[in-house]
């Protein structure tokens, strides 16, 4: 264990920041200000999910992010899906982040932090134009049957035939 | 490295698996609430447990916006108070002038039998909040169901339309903007009366939609809604068309339009609340 883990990170901590950061998401802001504000919430779920990961998890992350989609007035799931897949991401990365000073874990988290954001433009994009039809998905299931033939041809072709003998 | 973080042994499911129940559930929610508007509760519920902390974090901001009124210089407010009066006296005279019409038209629609238009009741409300959402600008409102307020009415400010109720809750609602993408207002062209569909675009801009390339709209024109979606009433500012543009492509001009109310500055608004007009023939 990293030592300065043991420091800080109890259950008061973390529920004092992650309420701190609700608290400030849910200032009047405006105009610029609005556009530049950082997503508060989802910085202290991916601190705490990297500091504390038995505590502060997936679970966590959903319930605020529905929080989130309530104070954007979103459909219900979008923050959350994100920000569960940010918890991921950083858990993904953890033992890696961990070993950063700042100002490269900040590098690493932009990844993260973009992919978030994408996310949530993502679901919500396919929430209000919900597609037309799965057939879209259909060449999925075509791609695959073509790729086993020209697998299948090619070690035909080598004469290492279809079973994998090794 | 003996045990750098627990989840390098697992316990109980692995990561990739919760992360996969857990976009279940979130798939889920979506579904439930765009297809069946299921989770209304649960918005309400946030909406509770949220707006006292809205009213209290407004605070700051006000205390500061008194501040700043505080140190007001003199001569400013000296001035401001005389195009005051000024603008008072040629209103009192505009307002004489619309009670004898307003009594003229009464009579004539007494005479015509004509139905009499339903009063109009305003419900004072402030920004309590703006939300940050990439598909629908909205603000949320100080006053809700507990005021009367119902979904569908349209928000005003002193200087024109701001947007429509869409949320209702029980001591909060939500607005979406005129300038949101996908909210439609109608609207005619002040000069002309041509009649059109201002469409927003986000990004506190709107567009005057479908518009034939001989269109008599000229840069300057102001819309007004038409009050022929029985929504808004008739008559209200909307927007300022600062361009218009010929499109090569297409068969319509590309009409811009920049909405009159502030969208983003204005925190008193007004909901009006009205039964819309009955067109009796």
């Amino acid at each position: 264990m990293n030592a300065p883990n043991q420091t800080f990170g109890n259950w008061r901590h973390i529920l004092g920041s992650l309420t701190l950061a609700v608290l400030l998401e849910q200032l009047p802001w405006t105009g610029w200000v609005l556009a530049l504000r950082p997503d508060f919430v989802l910085v202290g779920v991916l601190f705490w999910a990297l500091h504390q990961p038995a505590r502060i998890g997936f679970a966590t992350a959903f319930f605020l992010g529905l929080l989130a989609d309530f104070q954007d007035g979103a459909v219900f799931g979008q923050h959350a899906i994100a920000y569960v897949i940010g918890v991921y991401l950083v858990l993904f990365l953890r033992l890696r982040l961990l070993q950063f000073d700042p100002f490269r874990q900040a590098a690493q988290l932009f990844p993260i932090l973009l992919a978030v954001q994408l996310t949530v433009l993502l679901v919500g994009w396919l929430a209000v134009n919900p597609p037309g039809g799965l057939t879209l998905l259909l060449p999925v299931l075509g791609s695959t049957v073509l790729w086993y033939l020209v697998a299948g041809f090619l070690r035909l072709w080598h004469g290492k035939g279809l079973q994998d003998r090794a | 490295m003996a045990t750098p973080g627990q989840l390098m042994f697992a316990r109980g499911l692995g990561p990739t698996a919760r992360l996969l129940i857990w976009l279940l559930i979130g798939v889920g929610c979506v579904v439930l609430d765009t297809r069946y508007h299921a989770l209304d509760g649960l918005r309400s519920g946030f909406s509770l447990l949220l707006q006292p902390v809205r009213e209290t974090l407004r605070a700051p901001s006000d205390v500061a916006a008194e501040l700043g009124g505080f140190f007001t210089r003199h001569r400013l407010l000296q001035k401001e108070r005389d195009t005051l009066l000024a603008e008072r006296a040629r209103l009192m005279v505009n307002v004489n002038a619309a009670r004898e019409l307003l009594r003229e038209n009464a009579e004539l629609r007494s005479l015509l039998q004509l139905q009499t238009r339903p009063g109009q009741q305003v419900v004072h409300a402030a920004r309590l909040y703006q939300g940050h959402d990439w598909f629908a600008q909205r603000i949320t409102l100080d006053q809700g169901g507990g005021a009367g307020l119902r979904s569908g009415l349209p928000v005003v400010d002193a200087v024109g339309l701001v947007g429509q109720v869409t949320r209702v809750y029980p001591g909060s609602s939500e607005v979406t903007l005129v300038s949101s993408p996908q909210q439609l207002t109608p609207v005619f062209v002040e000069r002309t009366g041509q009649r059109g569909l201002a469409a927003g675009s986000g990004q506190n801009r709107m567009e005057l939609r479908y518009m034939p390339a001989q269109t008599d709209v000229r840069q300057g024109d102001r819309l007004l809604t038409s009050g022929i979606d029985r929504v808004y009433p008739a008559g209200i500012p909307v927007a300022r068309v600062p361009r218009v543009t010929r499109s090569q492509s297409g068969p319509y001009l590309r009409v811009e339009c920049l909405p009159l109310a502030g969208l983003d500055r204005s925190r008193a608004v007004l909901v009006l609340i009205a039964e819309p007009q009955v067109v009796t023939q």
